[in-house]
């Protein structure tokens, strides 16, 4: 009998076995300051780039508060709610899924952040608010500020998957 | 940080329950500790065991926000934590949006649910006011005696739920019935959502066969699985995902490798029959590979077209299953339909034609349709189909043979009964019918004509609200407010009076053209603001209950909590009445109408579900929600997978069914199934419904969407949902709006000769250009305000769907538009 190897989408039993953070680009501060995070009991404050290196449409990956929450940076094309810089178009959600933890994946073609496990997507531009899908609240949106010419991660709105408290 | 998420302690109540909402019926866990006891993060010190100083992994467990409440209970405060079950079959520990915020929709007298309703209310021109029960069954019972003495029973109407999950259960709809076909014995009933009270899938039972064949489990095994008119990935979601995906991506060879041991197989594909390109085309694409997925965008009221069209290329091609149609059918039904419905006296290229130019579909799409369906595997061993359908035919034009089209090719496929196959509705809400017989005739009566023409002096409505949501449905909220209005005035007037005059004066009214509205339900909605009685209900969790899902899986849905002050269950409410209505009869001295309404006095949820339980034999005559054999006890024991109906005792064991017709006879007196006749009925739509096509530009199809579960009752509470859809929303094709000046998120007026609907503008790729589509049952602008009375005169099931209208563009709406997306909701990346 023909046995097919699974198309090609992560199933169950490999997102439990990849982690939840491997495999995405990583831009954190210094070193000191990204292991001073996962051992922080209070929320962090982190760099996360120079304000003139953010282009429209950059997408920095970076994680926060700690290193176990992957989080993702956006410069979008328009002014948006609760958006930082010239051109209050740049936002910064946590990557992690709310309806099981998987991490969500940027679309440019329609700016829209989506879930590979079972398609929840969130729109970058409306404070990570649910598009369609099974998550049950909008993606935690990072506060950010700038601070000498640099954007910082300082806080979160709203719950990272799969914790009790934002810091662990 | 204020973002945190309580965790039950360690000997927090654990509860086992399935969610109130869709036919997937999703199990879940309830955990409830007092306020102010939560657990903490350590793996000793809650009760999941976990170490929540650490990140959970994916698919791991936590409280997300909606899924926690506080409430409060006569003994204190409460939390409730509600997550879904690792160990349930049907979603492997996954929520759907909707399931999600089970704890969310909890009554609390402190937050968006306050509203709910806890006490009986007699309401009269000069308002509503506070009864208790003995007042109002009193009131209520002495009208429904007196008008049933003057008019007789047929003036008694009722329009009441009839299905499973939240509201309903087999111990609520038993009692229902009992009240009202053995007590008042009227024909003047309707189901929830339909002028009628009527199977929806009457031309299925003339087959043999049942509305729920299948298990879930099918759809990981199916070679092809077929969609028609229907959207799972936002209505039946976790079926979607945790079943079907996992066949389409490959996720299910394993399943498929231990049932399917002696023929070839692959991942599977699917045809989905839809005029919108949804989220369910899309994911499905996006998990299969867009060659695996078939998406038939067709013209409205062509699904018969489409349907025998397709049959009649695997009739053509010989690939239909001889042996099952010899075997398992009623051969002669085989040759009546070869002639009436698949044409066999025309020719082929001139019926593919004609089914092409009708429902818009290429006759290559048809054919490989066809192959998908029905062209045997290189070992000539058949291919396993699975057919799915919903209200897209079922409220399409029309009713009776649009479903026997589907069932007809079900059966000449050979396409029952065995792993990997089946011919099932996709399912709105869950079942769990079981009443004593209606005798409603067929066509059954068209309740909304008898209101309109006064027949009905009384009119019990119950878990539904079809001031909105029926047909025409201005004319019925007239109806009801205008005579209810004559009762109104004679309330206030009498209202200081013995009850005897009361129900004198209400009776004169009644003369008048008046009519007597009693309306329960959990929330106030259009229909009870205009009820003579509110009559407060007890719902999913506040009582303890029973249903089944699409697959008939049968569970306890334990309660966990108090109803809202004097809330009672629905059964309980049944049995006041009856009571009430036996006493007046025994003071009569008429016993033989007292007798009818003996043997009400159930003391527990569970003694009802007993009572119900006697119209079952245990045999295979029973229908497919029989449950003989079981109690409360063994659905306890048997936990979140509960057991498939219909059930049986072999040599004393508790037997399930997992899938219907495998030994089972086919429901006929032969035990044989019968193909049922399905042509065309195209001679152009109905006259009335063909005037307003061609006076409208538009085509208004509508149905469910993933966020608003039915008329919203619970979501319009609850911000998360409402923000999504604060009014209806109408999606609109790029390419039409611009004619229209029409931008995302503006308001717009969506009018016909019926009446009109404000919407908000959504330019969406899923609608064709002249298509537009809307929610169903919206609460601030539902379908019925702008369709015709129109039904298929065989069945009285309306053809909800056919509607056309015109769109107009009101204006910019910045303060409700927001905070929504207009993001595409059929991208899958
Ligand atoms: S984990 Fe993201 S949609 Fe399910």
């Amino acid at each position: 009998m023909k046995n097919i190897k699974p198309r090609d989408r992560p199933n169950r039993r490999q997102i439990l076995t990849m982690g939840a953070v491997s495999g995405i680009a990583v831009s954190l501060g210094s070193e000191a300051e990204s292991s001073a995070l996962s051992q922080s009991a209070t929320m962090p404050k982190i760099e996360i780039a120079r304000l003139e290196d953010l282009a429209l449409g950059t997408e920095i990956n970076f994680y926060f508060p700690d290193e176990d929450s992957p989080a993702v940076l956006l410069v979008l094309d328009e002014q948006v709610q609760d958006g930082i810089g010239p051109g209050q178009n740049i936002v910064a959600f946590s990557s992690l899924c709310t309806h099981k933890g998987c991490q969500v994946n940027y679309y440019e073609e329609h700016k829209m952040l989506i879930c590979p496990c079972h398609w929840s997507s969130f729109d970058p531009a409306k404070k990570g608010r649910i598009i369609i899908g099974q998550a049950s609240s909008g993606l935690p949106q990072i506060t950010l500020a700038i601070e000498n010419g640099s954007v910082h991660a300082t806080g979160i709105s709203g719950l990272i998957y799969g914790r009790q408290t934002n810091v662990i | 940080m204020t973002e945190k998420s309580p965790l039950p302690p360690k000997d927090a109540e654990l509860f086992s329950t399935v969610c109130q909402f869709c036919i997937v019926g999703c199990g879940y866990k309830v955990y409830k500790w007092p306020e102010g006891q939560d657990g903490d993060a350590t793996p000793e010190g809650n009760a999941f065991g976990l170490d929540f100083t650490k990140q959970q992994p994916a698919f791991g467990t936590w409280v997300p926000s909606l899924a926690h409440s506080i409430i409060t209970q006569s003994d204190g405060r409460y939390n409730i934590a509600i997550i879904p079950d690792d160990d349930a079959l049907v979603n492997s520990g996954m929520a759907s949006v909707r399931g999600a915020g089970l704890a969310a929709s909890l009554y609390r007298p402190d937050g968006p649910t306050k509203s709910r309703l806890s006490t009986p209310m007699v309401r009269t021109s000069a308002g509503a006011k506070a009864a208790n029960w003995d007042e109002a069954t009193e009131l209520g019972g002495r009208v429904i005696k007196a008008v049933m003495d003057h008019w007789g029973a047929d003036a008694v109407g009722m329009k009441f739920f009839d299905h499973g999950g939240g509201g309903g259960g087999f111990e609520n709809n038993w009692a229902v019935g009992r009240f009202f076909f053995e007590g008042i014995q009227t024909q003047s009933v309707s189901i929830h959502n339909r002028p009628a009270y009527n199977s929806e899938i009457h031309a299925a039972s003339d087959a043999g066969i049942a509305p729920l064949t299948n298990a879930y489990l099918d759809a990981q095994l199916a070679d092809t699985i077929v969609i028609v008119g229907a959207n799972p990935y936002e209505t039946q979601t976790n079926y979607f995902l945790n079943h079907m995906i996992k066949n389409l991506s490959g996720e299910s060879i394993s399943s498929k490798e231990n049932f399917l041991s002696n023929e070839e197989f692959d991942s599977g594909r699917m045809i989905i029959i839809d005029p919108r390109r949804t989220m369910t085309v899309a994911t499905a694409e996006a998990a299969a590979g867009y060659e695996n997925i078939l998406h038939l965008q067709l013209e409205p009221g062509s699904d018969l077209w489409l349907l025998n069209a397709i049959a009649r290329v695997i009739y053509d091609r010989n690939w239909h299953d001889i042996g099952f149609i010899q075997n398992r059918t009623e051969v002669q039904t085989w040759e009546a339909y070869q002639r009436s419905t698949l044409m066999s006296g025309q020719s082929s290229e001139e019926f593919l034609n004609e089914a092409s130019i009708k429902s818009g579909i290429e006759i290559p799409d048809i054919i490989k349709a066809a192959e998908w369906i029905a062209k045997p595997k290189a070992s000539r061993i058949a291919r396993r189909t699975l057919f799915h359908y919903e209200k897209g035919l079922i409220w399409g034009y029309k009713n009776y043979e649009n479903i026997a089209s589907i069932v007809d090719l079900a059966l000449m496929t050979g396409n029952l009964g065995k792993p990997g196959t089946g011919c099932s509705r996709l399912g709105g809400h869950q079942e769990a019918y079981v009443r004593p017989k209606s005798n409603t005739g067929r066509p059954a009566r068209n309740i909304d004509e008898a209101l309109r023409r006064g027949d009905i002096k009384v009119f019990w409505v119950a878990g539904c609200n079809p001031v909105q949501t029926t047909l025409h449905a201005n004319a019925i909220s007239e109806t009801l407010r205008e005579r209810g209005r004559i009762v109104s005035e004679a309330l206030k007037n009498s209202l200081h009076m013995p009850v005897s005059e009361q129900v004198a004066a209400i009776i004169e009214a009644l003369k008048q053209g008046g009519i007597f509205l009693i309306g329960q339900d959990i929330y106030p909605t259009a229909t009870t603001d205009l009820a003579h009685i509110v009559l407060p209900a007890a719902t999913w969790g506040e009582i303890n209950m029973t249903s089944i899902n699409g697959e008939r899986r049968l569970r306890l849905y334990q309660k966990f909590m108090e109803p809202p002050g004097n809330a009672i269950s629905d059964w309980k409410i049944m049995a006041r009445f009856a009571r009430a209505l036996h006493k007046l009869y025994s003071a009569d001295e008429n016993p033989e109408m007292a007798n009818r309404f003996l043997d009400f006095d159930w003391t527990d949820d569970q003694a009802v579900f007993i009572d119900a339980r006697h119209s079952f034999s245990g045999n295979y005559d029973d229908p497919m929600e029989g449950f003989a054999g079981v109690d409360y006890k063994i659905l306890h024991g048997l936990g979140i997978n509960g057991i498939q109906t219909p059930t049986r005792l072999i040599n004393g064991a508790l037997t399930g069914t997992e899938r219907l017709f495998e030994d089972r006879p086919f429901s006929t007196p032969s035990g044989k199934a019968r193909f049922i006749p399905a042509p065309p009925p195209w001679k152009g739509y109905a006259a009335k419904v063909e005037k307003q096509r061609n006076n409208h530009r538009f085509w208004i199809n509508n149905g469910r969407s993933n966020h608003i579960w039915q008329t919203a009752y619970h979501h319009k509470h609850l911000t998360y949902y409402n923000e999504r859809a604060p009014i209806p929303y109408l999606e609109i094709h790029a390419r039409d709006a611009e004619e229209l000046g029409i931008f995302s998120g503006d308001l717009v007026e969506v009018y016909n000769q019926v009446g009109s609907v404000q919407a908000m503008a959504y330019l969406a790729g899923s609608v064709k250009q002249g298509h537009c589509f809307m929610l169903f049952g919206q609460p601030r602008g539902a379908i019925g305000k702008l369709i015709l009375d129109h039904v298929d005169p065989d069945t009285t099931i309306p053809w909800y769907k056919g509607v056309w209208a015109d769109v107009r563009r009101i204006g910019q709406s910045p303060d409700l538009s927001k905070n929504i997306s207009f993001k595409p909701t059929n991208f899958a990346g």
